[in-house]
This record gives structure tokens, sequence and C-alpha cells, in this order.
């Protein structure tokens, strides 16, 4: 029995929104590791968050300067607590730029896509797309001819655009719906269902589950 | 043979993703492989001048078919040639990341140990080409931009997830004196520390520290 185990068995209507962050941001990074795509960025968890660690950080400045003996232990504690926290975070902005980075383009020109990523990721990946094309139009592109230049180009049945592959198989584990019943999944394209109750484990492949785990009925594993 | 440097690259590159640090960039062959795709490029022009513009494949089936080919080789030659580039940068890129200084790691060691440590290098050559050098420069440019979003969290630390925030340490190399939040510590070689991770962590990825499990 895992950490997540716990947080799942734990109805989420009777808990303090500080756990239920804790619980979200865990679940958000543990997901967005797996999943093949990227997933919404999550604004308001992230601005929460973010300024609970800063008053965190706050409190244990203020805390190390009156230098008291007896309060180091909490403080030990509290900044454990903190770099948890910081790793979380951490882990999980490095995850979405490793995808953001191996498909670039494909990010920035799906709308869909490009919806899900927040301001600041939106400016990395244009500035580092323009730094790349900018670097191989310098070291070869530029002596081309003229027709060639192009890094999205469409021409000869190959897609220059790459994207990530949605079928790829995730283990994810049903969480139930609103009322904890089990749920139904299809399969697209395919005749194929099944019903996912809670606490079952399946490996499935991303597209299918992928409505279920925006809804929160699952969660990847 | 059209194809056989495209190959060549390709197996530079392979041989790149298994390499610790970067091998010297190909010059001559990406420039004679851009000068084979320009080359291709004036043949399909020279095949098609004649036509002005009314060229009929169904019509003609044998020029259609060596144009076509001539297409295909500049297109794969692109391909090989955008596949080295890429590996080379990405590679760059992860460095980056560790906050390696690129540039100094890049300079073949060749003449012993010690004597290679705080040159300046210019006089040596680079396993860079000077596009990628400014690449280097500009994405590290980027990274500290993004980074700067996230001060509290310190998007180059390690990924490793936190066990405890308290390590063993051992000094590989002066490093002169750091401010921690409990003191200042001195840190010379082969002494031993007990340190917060989060204060020396850059420092372990520098190499100036050794963590000691």
């Amino acid at each position: 029995m895992d950490i997540d185990d716990i947080l799942a068995e734990v109805d989420g209507y009777t808990i303090p929104q500080e756990t239920r962050d804790l619980q979200d941001l865990t679940r958000a990074w543990v997901t967005e590791r797996s999943a093949p795509e990227i997933l919404p960025w999550p604004a308001a968890l992230m601005e929460r968050v973010l300024e609970r660690i800063r008053k965190q950080i706050e409190l244990i400045e203020d805390q190390t300067s009156t230098a008291d003996p007896k309060s180091s232990f909490k403080l030990i504690i509290l900044q454990t607590e903190l770099e948890r926290f910081k790793f979380l975070i951490r882990s999980f902005l490095r995850s979405r730029l490793a995808k953001i980075d191996a498909y670039t383009l494909h990010h920035l020109t799906d709308p869909p896509t490009r919806a899900r990523l927040s301001e600041s990721e939106i400016q990395y990946a244009t500035a580092h797309s323009t730094l790349l094309h900018r670097h191989y139009y310098s070291s070869f592109l530029g002596q081309f001819p003229e027709a060639l230049r192009r890094l999205d180009d469409r021409q000869g049945g190959v897609d220059m655009v790459e994207g990530p592959d949605l079928e790829k198989a995730v283990f994810v584990r049903g969480l139930g719906g609103p009322g904890g019943e089990a749920v139904e999944v299809e399969v697209e394209g395919t005749d194929i269902g099944f019903r996912m109750g809670r606490g079952d484990v399946w490996v499935v492949r991303w597209g299918a589950v992928r409505g279920a785990v925006g809804r929160g009925e699952a969660e990847l594993i | 043979m059209y194809g056989d440097l495209g190959t060549k690259l390709v197996q530079h590159a392979k041989r790149t993703q298994a390499l610790a640090h970067l091998p010297p960039y190909q010059t001559e062959i990406v420039r004679a492989l851009t000068r084979e795709v320009r080359d291709l490029d004036k043949d399909v022009n020279t095949i098609l001048a004649p036509y002005a513009g009314s060229f009929n494949p169904s019509s003609e089936p044998a020029t259609a078919c060596s144009v076509l080919v001539n297409h295909l080789c500049m297109r794969r030659n692109k391909r090989c040639l955008l596949a080295y580039h890429r590996v080379r940068a990405e590679k760059m890129e992860e460095m980056c990341w560790r906050g390696e200084d690129v540039m100094e790691e890049q300079l073949p060691k060749g003449n012993g140990e010690g004597t290679s440590m705080g040159e300046g290098g210019s006089s040596e050559k680079s396993s860079l080409s000077p596009e990628e050098e400014e690449y280097v420069r500009q994405f590290g440019d980027l990274l500290s931009a993004y980074k700067g979003q996230w001060t509290d969290i310190d998007l180059t630390g390690s990924l490793e997830p936190p066990r405890d925030l308290f390590i063993d340490v051992r000094v590989l190399k002066d490093a002169g004196e750091i401010q921690t939040e409990y003191g200042a510590i001195t840190l010379t070689k082969n002494s031993q520390f007990y340190v917060r991770q989060g204060d020396v962590e850059r420092l372990i990825a520098q190499g100036y520290l050794q963590k000691l499990s």
C-alpha cells in the first residue's frame, strides 16, 4: 500500500483544501509522467501550491533567524516537507518541458494541444523552436534550394511535424464515477468496451481512457 | 553514391547518443551533403528546363523517374542533416540543464590532467561548430529566462526524490567559502561535511563535491 492508495481512499469532501491540493498535485505529477501527451495546465492548483510554498519559505526564514534550539526540530520537518513539494513541482514541470521539447512544433501548431500549455510554456516553446530553426538554418538549411527550407513540410507523404503516440499503453486505476460506481469505457475505433470499477487496474491504450482520466474517473499509475 | 554521406552522418548521430560527451562536429560531411543537395537541385532544374514548366510526367516516364529520384535524395539528405543536428542539439541542451559549462566541457583533454583547468581555451579547437556555440549560448539564456519564473523551485535541481534534508559530502576540489542558513562553511579539499542538500546541489553537479551514501 503506498501513499496513492491512502489518498485515494480518503473521501474528497471532508478533507481540507491543503491535503486535497497535495493529492491533486501528486496525481497530476504521476499522470503527467505516464501519459504520452501533454495534459491541461492546472493553473489554479499551481497558484495555490506556489503561494503556500512562498509562505512556507518565509516562515522558515523567519524562524531560522530567531534560532531557538527547540524549534529546530520542527524546522527540519518543515524544510523536508518543503523540499518534497519542490521536488514534485520540479519533476512535474520538467516532464512537461520534456514533452514540449520532443514535439515542439506539434504543440505550437495544434490548437487543442496548444490550449493545454501555460503562458510561460508557450513562450518557452516558441523561443526554443525559433532557436532551433535558426540553428538549422545557419548550419545548412540556408544553403538549400528555396523549396526545401521548411521544417513543417507535408509533401512527399511524410509529415515533418510529429506528434506523440496517443495509442501507447498505460496502466490505469479506476476511481469510479461520482457515486463510486463502475464506469463504462469504450475503446475508440473498435467495438470493445469494458467496465472499470473503483480500484480496478487495467493496461489499455491511452486514447481509450484519456476521457475518463480527464473526468477524474480513473488515474494513471 | 547518393546517400552515402547521409548514412555516415546518421551513424555519427547514433554513436553520439551513446557517448557521454560530444564528438567533434563533422563539418566536412555536412558541407559535402549540402553541396550534394545543391547539385541535385541544379540537375533537376537542367532536366526540367527544356519543358518550360509544362512537364507532363506520364508522357515522359524516364525523365519523371530521374527527377523523382533526385527529389527523394534531396529530402533524405535533409532528414539526415536534421537528425544529426537535432541529436547534437539535444545533447547540448541536456548539458545546459545539468548546469555544465558546455563550451569548457567540449575542449579535447589531451595534454594531461590538471593543466586543462581554468584555461581560456580559445587556442584549442572545440568540438562544437560556431553555429552550435551560438545555439548553446542562446539556449542557456532561454533556460535561465524560463527558470527565472520559478525561483522558489530551482528547476535545474535534482530529479531524484529527496530522502534526507541533510547529506554527507566529501570535497573533491577546493571550492572556497559558501554561505548557508547555518553560517559559512569553508570547503577545502578532502574534508567532509554534513550539509543541507539544497545548499550544495549545484556544487555536486559541477563536480566540486561528492555525495556519500
